[in-house]
This record gives C-alpha cells, sequence and structure tokens, in this order.
C-alpha cells in the first residue's frame, strides 16, 4: 500500500485567519490526507524549514489579509533556494485573491489557487490527483537536514508499503557519543508538547551550537488521514537549530508509529546533541519505550486530574518513567496529585525524579528544575539496563 | 463566586425589583399616585417638533399608558432615554435635529433669517468611518478626504498586519504586508505624519485606533506624537480610543502577541495610566465585532462581550483604580447583523451593564453607561452580486440606530474582496447620512422605533440567553479560566460551523448566493487598493534610518523598559520613553523576551 499524501498548511505572517484553514484540514485528513499544521502568523522561514523536515509532497497556505503575492512568491523562491523544489505550493484567499493575483502567482510558480466558492470536495481531489502520485526520483540534497528529511520518508514509505526495511547500514554517521536521547510519554491533554516547546527554548539558550531533534507523533484517523499539529503551538522550537518531524502512527497502538523505531535510530546518529521523542498521549497500560534500546531517558507527563488514587497504581509508566512531572502544578488538584505520585514512586525504590511544572507559564522554574535533570544528568540507569539486555 | 456570578445574581434581582414595583403601584395607593404623577410631569415637559411638512410630534415618544403598574414597569423597567437602567438609550436625545431650530420653526413655520436662529453647538455627527492604507501620509490624506464636509473630525484608524503583530516592517517575509489592510506605523515618526493637520488637542478631535496586542505601544507612540506636536500640555486633553480588548483577541480574533496573563498586566499599567492623566482618553474598546465576526451567534457576542467587560472592570478595580474613574472610560463595540437578536441585542447589553456595574461593582451614573460604538456586519456581505451589500448594510443600519448606538461605522459594498474604495466609502457614508439626515426616521422624535410588542419579545428572550451564558462561564471558574479552556473559542467556532452549514442546505438564505443567483461566480471587476512595492520599501528605509539614528541610546532604553517590566512596577512611563527612540518591532521583541511570547490556542 502507497504512503498517505503528506502536505503541510500553514496562515501567513500577520495573519490571524485561521476558520477556513482549520475547516479544510479536517476535510483533508477525513480524506486519507497528513496534515502537519504550523498554524497562523507563519514567516516564510518557518513555513520552508517545517516543509523541508516534514518532506511534504506540498504547501497549502490560507492567506486572507494581503500580500499574497509577494507572501506565495518568497515561499517558492525559497524552497528553490534551499533545493527544495519538488515540494509544491497550493492555496487561497476567499475573495482577497482576484483572478489577475492568480494569474501573476502561477506564473510565480504557484500550483493552484482556490477561489471563494471551491468546493471542499474540490481541494481534496486536486491534492489526491495533483500530490497522490509517487515521487519523482530527487537530486541530492542540498543540506544535511534535507538529506536526513529524504531518509525518514524512506523508511516511513517502506513500512507503509509493508516491506519491514533493514536497519540502515552503512550510511553516513556523524553521531556524537555524547547525544541524548530522551522519550516523552503520558496521556493526552497534559501538556507534552508545551513542555517540550519550553525545554527545547532552554536548549537553545545553553549555548549557541548545540542542535536538538523532535520526533513527534499524532493518531492517525479512521481513513487513514492525520493532522499533525504540534508544530501550531511550538512557538520556540520553528528554529534552525531544531529538526522537527511530524509522524503519523498509521494504524499501530501504543503511541507510536511502526516506522519510529528505524527513524529515531536515524535521528540519534546524525549529529544531534538531543533527541526528543513525544508519543501520542498514551492510555495506562502503554509503555512505549519499552525494549527501545535507543532511549537514554524516559520522561511521564502527568496531569493532575486522573481521577482516584486508584488509578494511578494501574499506570504502568510509572515503574518506568525516570522523571514523572505533574504539569499544570497550578491547579487546585496538583498538590494532591504530588503526594499521591510520590508515595506511588515510592514503592518503587528506584531514584525516579518527581518534578511540578506550569508549562505554559514563561520561565517556569519547574521547568527549569526539569531541564537540569534531562540536560546534565547520565545516561541513565533503566537505559544501561535496557541496553545489557 | 465571581463577579460574574454575582452580576448574573444582580440582574435577577432587578427583575423581580421591577415586578415588585408594578404590584406596589397597582396596591400601594400613594405610589401609584405618585408615579401617575411622576408620568403626567414627564409627558408635560416634552417639547413638540415639527417635520418639514408641518406635521406637529412630541420630542419624546412614550407609551401610552396611564395605569400605575405599567408606568412602574416602563420608567423601572426600561428607564427613559439616559435614564437608568438605559435601556432606550445611554443619552436623553440623540440623533435628533438641535431644539433651537425646531423652536424657532415652531413658532413661525418656517426658519426664519440667520439672524434669529441663534447660533447653536452642533451636536457630534455619529458617523464614525474606518480607514487605515498605505503609509502614515496616504491614511492622512484619506482621513482629510474623509472629514472634509464633517463639523467634528473623528478618525478611526485601521493598522496592516505587521504593525497589529506588532513587528516592524522590516522583518522577514512581511515586505509585502507592509500597508495592506491598514496602515503601516512603526515609529514616533510614523504616528507624527499619520494625523499630520488635525488639532489632536481640540474637542472637536477624537481618533480611535483598532489595534489590541501591541496597544500600550501605540498608545505610547500616540501620546509622544502628540506631545512632538503640541507640546506636554496636550496630554491631558487628548480623545480617542484604542481598542486593547485581549480577551477577544484570544476567543476570536488571534492577534495577541504576549501570554494572556502580561498581556493583561501591560493593559492595566496603560489603562491606570490614561484613566489618571488623559480623563478624555477610552483606553479600552470592548469588542465583540470580531466575535460576531469570526462566527458567533449574536447572543454569544453580546455575552462575551459583557463578561469579557465585566472580567476588566474586576481586575482594574483590583488594581486599585476606582470605579468611577475607570468606568466612564470603558466603551463597547458591537457588530451588527440581520438575524432577529438585533433588533435589540445592544439595548439589552446597555441594560445588563448598567445595572452590573451599579449593584455588583458600586460604579455611579456615568460608570454604568455602556457607550457603543456600532458597525454594519462584513461577514453578511458576498462578493457575488456585490451591490447588494448597499441594501444588507441599510438594513443593519436601520437596527443599528434603533438601538440607539453612540456612533456607527458602516461597511463599504465591495469589502468581500477589497480594502474599501472612495467610491463606496462615499456610499456607505451616504447611507447614514440618508437615514440620520435625509429621512425623518431618527431626527424628529426619540423612541420613535423602541417598544414595539416584538422588540419586547426579543429582549426578554435575549436578556435570557445571555444570562445562561453568563452561568455557564461562571461554572467554569469565569472569564479568564473559560478563556484558557478555550470555552468561548470552541463555542464560536462550533457557531460558525453551524453558520456555514445552515448556507450550505438553504436553512440560511443569502441572497445571489443560494437563492436567487444568476450562476457568475466571478469576482467583479473593481479597482483594487494595493500598496505599491516603492512605498513598502519607503516604509523600510525610513525604519532603517530611524534605528540607525537611534542605535546606541534604544538600547539603554530598552534595558531600562525590560527592569521596569521585572519589577513589576506600572510600565507605562517607561514606555513612553521607549518609544522616543524605539520601534514597534524592537519593542515588543524585547517584552517578549521578558514575558514570553503568546502561545496559540489550536
Amino acid at each position: 500500500m502507497a504512503a498517505p499524501i503528506r502536505i503541510l498548511t500553514a496562515v501567513p505572517i500577520c495573519d490571524g485567519h485561521d476558520s477556513a484553514i482549520n475547516t479544510i484540514n479536517l476535510e483533508f485528513i477525513r480524506h486519507g490526507i497528513e496534515v502537519v499544521y504550523l498554524g497562523y502568523h507563519r514567516p516564510v522561514g518557518d513555513i520552508v524549514r517545517a516543509a523541508i523536515q516534514e518532506d511534504v509532497r506540498a504547501i497549502g497556505i490560507s492567506s486572507y489579509n494581503g500580500g499574497h503575492i509577494e507572501f506565495f512568491a518568497e515561499v517558492v523562491d525559497l524552497l528553490r533556494k534551499k533545493g527544495a523544489d519538488d515540494i509544491k505550493v497550493f492555496g487561497g484567499g476567499g475573495g482577497t485573491i482576484t483572478h489577475d493575483d492568480a494569474k501573476m502567482m502561477r506564473r510565480k510558480g504557484v500550483d493552484e489557487i482556490f477561489f471563494a466558492g471551491t468546493s471542499l470536495e474540490g481541494m481534496v481531489k486536486f491534492v489526491h490527483q495533483r500530490y497522490g502520485k509517487p515521487r519523482a526520483k530527487r537530486p541530492k540534497a542540498k543540506s544535511a537536514d534535507q538529506e536526513l528529511a529524504h531518509q525518514l520518508t524512506e523508511v516511513e514509505d517502506s513500512y507503509a508499503a509493508e516491506k519491514k526495511r533493514s536497519p540502515l547500514n552503512g550510511q553516513r554517521s556523524t553521531s556524537k557519543s555524547e547525544v541524548r536521547v530522551i522519550g516523552f510519554t503520558g496521556p493526552g491533554g497534559a501538556g507534552k508538547t508545551t513542555l517540550i516547546d519550553e525545554l527545547v527554548l532552554r536548549f537553545l539558550n545553553k549555548d549557541r551550537q548545540s542542535r536538538v531533534a523532535i520526533l513527534s507523533h499524532d493518531p492517525s484517523v479512521i481513513g487513514e488521514g492525520a493532522l499533525l499539529g504540534d508544530r501550531a503551538t511550538m512557538i520556540n522550537s520553528q528554529n534552525d537549530r531544531v529538526f522537527m518531524r511530524s509522524m503519523a502512527t498509521r494504524g499501530q497502538a501504543g503511541g507510536l508509529s511502526p516506522a519510529t523505531h528505524d527513524c529515531l535510530a536515524l535521528l540519534a546518529r546524525s549529529g544531534f546533541d538531543y533527541v526528543i521523542i513525544e508519543t501520542v498521549g498514551t492510555g495506562q497500560e502503554a509503555m512505549p519505550f519499552q525494549n527501545n534500546g535507543i532511549v537514554d531517558q524516559t520522561v511521564l507527563v502527568m496531569n493532575p486530574d486522573y481521577g482516584s488514587r486508584l488509578q494511578l497504581q494501574k499506570i504502568v509508566m510509572l515503574d518506568l518513567a525516570d522523571i514523572v512531572v505533574v504539569n499544570k502544578s497550578d491547579l487546585q488538584r496538583a498538590k494532591t496529585a504530588h503526594t499521591e505520585i510520590e508515595q506511588r514512586l515510592e514503592q518503587n525504590r528506584r531514584s525516579q525524579r518527581l518534578v511540578d511544572t506550569v508549562a505554559k507559564r514563561h520561565r517556569d522554574p519547574g521547568v527549569d528544575r526539569l531541564f537540569d535533570l534531562i540536560s546534565t544528568s547520565g545516561k541513565s540507569k533503566v537505559a544501561k539496563e535496557r541496553r545489557k539486555k | 463566586m465571581s463577579k460574574l456570578g454575582q452580576v448574573v445574581e444582580s440582574v435577577e434581582k432587578y427583575n423581580q425589583f421591577v415586578v415588585d414595583q408594578v404590584k406596589r403601584a397597582r396596591t400601594d395607593e400613594k405610589f401609584g399616585r405618585d408615579l401617575l404623577g411622576r408620568w403626567n410631569d414627564i409627558k408635560a415637559k416634552i417639547p413638540t417638533t415639527r417635520a418639514p411638512t408641518g406635521l406637529s410630534l412630541p420630542r419624546l415618544a412614550l407609551p401610552e399608558i396611564d395605569e400605575p403598574g405599567e408606568i412602574a414597569r416602563f420608567l423601572f423597567g426600561e428607564g427613559l432615554p439616559g435614564e437608568f437602567p438605559y435601556l432606550n438609550g445611554a443619552y436623553r436625545e440623540m440623533y435628533l435635529e438641535p431644539i433651537r431650530e425646531v423652536e424657532s420653526l415652531e413658532k413661525n413655520g418656517h426658519a426664519k433669517d440667520g439672524k434669529s436662529a441663534k447660533k447653536i453647538a452642533p451636536a457630534e455627527e455619529p458617523t464614525r468611518l474606518f480607514s487605515g492604507l498605505m503609509l502614515a501620509e496616504d491614511t492622512n490624506e484619506r482621513f482629510h478626504f474623509l472629514t472634509a464636509h464633517q463639523r467634528t473630525h473623528r478618525l478611526s484608524t485601521a493598522f496592516d498586519g505587521p504593525t497589529l503583530y506588532g513587528i516592524d516592517s522590516d522583518a522577514d517575509g512581511v515586505f509585502g504586508k507592509i500597508g495592506e489592510g491598514g496602515v503601516a506605523i512603526d515609529t514616533v515618526e510614523d504616528m507624527v505624519r499619520l494625523y499630520d493637520g488635525f488639532d489632536l488637542g481640540s474637542s472637536n478631535f477624537s481618533a480611535s485606533m483598532t489595534i489590541s496586542g501591541p496597544a500600550p505601544i501605540i498608545m505610547a507612540m500616540y501620546i509622544a506624537a502628540a506631545k512632538r506636536r503640541f507640546g506636554p500640555s496636550v496630554v491631558p486633553k487628548l480623545r480617542g480610543t484604542i481598542q486593547a480588548d485581549i480577551f477577544k483577541e484570544v476567543q476570536a480574533q488571534n492577534e495577541t502577541i504576549f501570554p494572556i496573563e502580561p498581556s493583561l498586566r501591560f493593559l492595566t499599567d496603560m489603562v491606570e495610566f490614561t484613566t489618571r492623566e488623559m480623563p478624555r482618553w477610552y483606553p479600552i474598546s470592548i469588542s465583540g465585532y470580531h466575535i460576531g465576526e469570526a462566527g458567533s451567534t449574536p447572543v454569544q457576542q453580546a455575552a462575551y462581550t459583557l463578561s469579557n467587560g465585566f472580567a476588566y472592570a474586576e481586575m482594574f478595580a483590583a488594581r486599585g483604580i476606582p470605579v468611577d474613574q475607570f468606568g466612564p472610560r470603558l466603551s463597547f463595540f458591537l457588530d451588527c447583523g440581520l438575524d432577529v437578536e438585533y433588533i435589540a441585542l445592544a439595548r439589552v447589553s446597555r441594560r445588563i451593564w448598567a445595572i452590573g456595574m451599579r449593584d455588583v461593582f458600586a460604579a455611579g451614573p456615568k460608570a454604568q453607561l455602556y457607550k457603543l460604538h456600532t458597525q454594519t456586519s462584513g461577514r453578511s456581505l458576498i462578493a457575488a452580486e456585490f451591490k447588494n451589500n448597499l441594501t444588507r448594510t441599510a438594513a443593519e443600519l436601520m437596527l443599528a440606530y434603533m438601538n440607539a448606538t453612540n456612533s456607527c461605522h458602516s461597511n463599504s459594498a465591495d469589502e468581500p474582496f477589497t480594502t474599501p474604495s472612495e467610491e463606496w466609502i462615499r456610499l456607505a457614508a451616504h447611507g447614514q447620512a440618508i437615514l440620520l439626515e435625509e429621512s425623518g426616521i431618527f431626527k424628529h422624535t426619540m423612541n420613535m422605533l423602541s417598544g414595539s410588542p416584538g422588540m419586547k419579545a426579543v429582549e426578554r428572550a435575549v436578556e435570557a440567553a445571555i444570562l445562561d451564558e453568563f452561568r455557564e462561564i461562571e461554572r467554569l471558574g469565569g472569564v479568564l479560566a473559560a478563556v484558557e479552556e478555550r470555552y468561548q473559542r470552541s463555542q464560536i467556532q462550533n457557531a460558525a460551523h453551524k453558520y456555514e452549514q445552515q448556507i450550505y442546505d438553504g436553512t440560511r438564505s443569502i441572497i445571489a448566493l443560494n437563492k436567487y443567483r444568476n450562476g457568475s461566480d466571478d469576482v467583479p471587476e473593481v479597482k483594487l487598493a494595493r500598496t505599491p512595492r516603492k512605498k513598502q520599501q519607503l516604509q523600510v528605509d525610513r525604519l532603517a534610518k530611524f534605528k540607525k539614528k537611534n542605535a546606541e541610546k534604544s538600547k539603554r532604553a530598552l534595558d531600562k523598559l525590560a527592569a521596569v517590566v521585572e519589577s513589576g512596577k506600572n510600565c507605562f512611563p517607561a514606555l513612553l520613553d521607549a518609544v522616543e527612540l524605539c520601534s514597534l518591532g524592537q519593542i515588543t521583541g524585547r517584552l517578549q523576551e521578558v514575558v514570553g511570547r503568546f502561545r496559540p490556542m489550536v
């Protein structure tokens, strides 16, 4: 089976009109398309960087605030400059883009402009027809990030085609011995994405050169599309020093995708200082990083609202995680949660750490503490034991 | 219970009070007699006016009642125009022809020569048209064009995208956005150009600025620009409005640049400063317009706007600003579309606000007024056969004035596809003039169209629905808590989706779109107002010059600003200093380093 079409959608900088694109995104994913959604008010640089890292087939831009001729053209030009003109550009803007504008935009390399009154079905059909064919052979990548993005696509596609890929061998390895791979998991809505984004800000401020990779997961829906929306709220992670890849679970339960392990292995030896992997929101029984062998440190992010105390006994990750975070610790319930989780961890008699955070708060001291724990400590015991096995 | 919960109780209590007064008027003979006496006095004092046709009319129309209970219901439940609870209007008279002209007509049947008709201070026209395009000097020119025949100069300023997001014209990827959809403002020098030729300290001048995320910075630039032109003594005389509505940005419009809490703190800093130093300035325009345009129902629009207003009042009071200092400086901004709720949406809002402010916040009369600017609905306008938009806007104008709005903007018919062009702006302005000055609907008699049985029915239904929304927000922990969990945002999006669905399935008729359409989907050929590249480059060059000139000093100013923000003190005075030397983007960037950036809610 062919891999789903991956596209990226965004609203240009200085434009907050996101209601059209929200509707269109949902229509796309209902029809088997994986949509990496970048959100509104996004500069050209962020859009092109994300498109290359995510290795999408096309970028869909919804523009309602004018300046579209320049903006679309800048996206096309920057893609060209980065050697990524295999990534196509289309979009729309209701009545704000005139037919004359659209003509000019097509001349400048935009594939298609949809006008007011275009049906959602029409857009879905366009994406399937125009971007659904297998990719033509691509020229050699122009940058290391682009090459990495192409390789990740190959891994994902080979899993989609159900020929399990042999481990990637004999490729250029720029692995640093000190790369740290940190796994984040926890229930949906606990604030994993916000927390990671705040940690990224601290990684970036720590020094001027270290690089971070993020492998983020979102569930595929029935019909095999997926809305990969983490980037839309990750305001700090849109940075040249961050390589982020969003993956859909493509039918696999447990919080990760069939291709995750190989993709993570690839990222772990691609020269990053930190590699962060985020699962989808998981259930009580999930242990997504077990027998993984690559993850050095695991973080379980909890919401203070987990239900009764008894529920804690059922959460497997509370036995396995190196660090447990109670996020949203500004909520009334958080103090009780901290006490109960602390007791639960004591039963394990391991040196698991418990940290309270308010990820949504700028410069939160709890997040600072978590950052110290993951950026400075050595390989965790759990990971070492795992590796021995 | 938050203040919002108390507002619900106060309205319920007030309604019960009205019922009790009606009963008392019918059972307590003296009370009833006094009421009747008062009623007859009121009626006797109403002057008579005469239409150009010669028809005599009372200047204020009242219901034809003479039973004490009904009189009580009207006087306590609705109030005369300008009297609590202000259902019929915030002021005693609005839109009417000046009284002395009327008197002279009265005496002689026609206006005498100019000598005897004494010169009187003309009332302000309620027309306020929104404008902003290209660079400051271009918008300035448009302002002069718009006010050429106006007695009072009431400017309403639209800013371009980069300005609304607090970034500079030289930022990555914004070049094509410079001057699009509004005016480009980067520095205090642009602000000087923007209002050039207008007397900012005059009582005939007021400026409205539609901007929220970076509002405190833009406000500081406006003050700095005024000082450059007229000296420091102009500051207490400045009149105008800045939108500065953070809640509605997060709920609907997505133009937020700092996280919610620091955004609210900067706002409160500004309000504390302006309500003390600039007693004629409105430092916040609590706006339902964008909530309505984002797709809310009319009731949601009114309910979220009011509850946001009460939340701001709670915040300002908590800062220690006296309610009678900030209360009179709050103003409101509503959308007016074609749905039936609009027959009374603003009337009901005015009443709830007055009761809540009086009974929960202990506000005096001036702080009870829900002073309203209305704009006709942009969302109701469509591109297909766009000249129909004139009719839509005319009907909406009628509704807006039936609600006794204090000022109004009428949209141009060409808005669905472009920044309005002069031809259509002129028609939109004339629409208001025809309604208010040419037609006799509003100029002879107050309450001309108030109080029909249908309007009363809408009032009751809308008030009940608004109070239900308040209860839900209260249940979620108040406005801020509800905002943080995206309650209003989700409700608005859901309503927007339903609206589109109704257009699609035909349960909502949009003429020439899903009914009586002629089949052509083409955007009509109109002349588009686009900003030429040369102008955009000029703006970037000016900014570069400004930055170069202040390179050294701006760093120190930003450091000082950052230190004040860290200290938790009111940072508005430091902003006033910073804008002399720093651009909008420089200030925003530095503030974001200290307080963080807004994380979008998706």
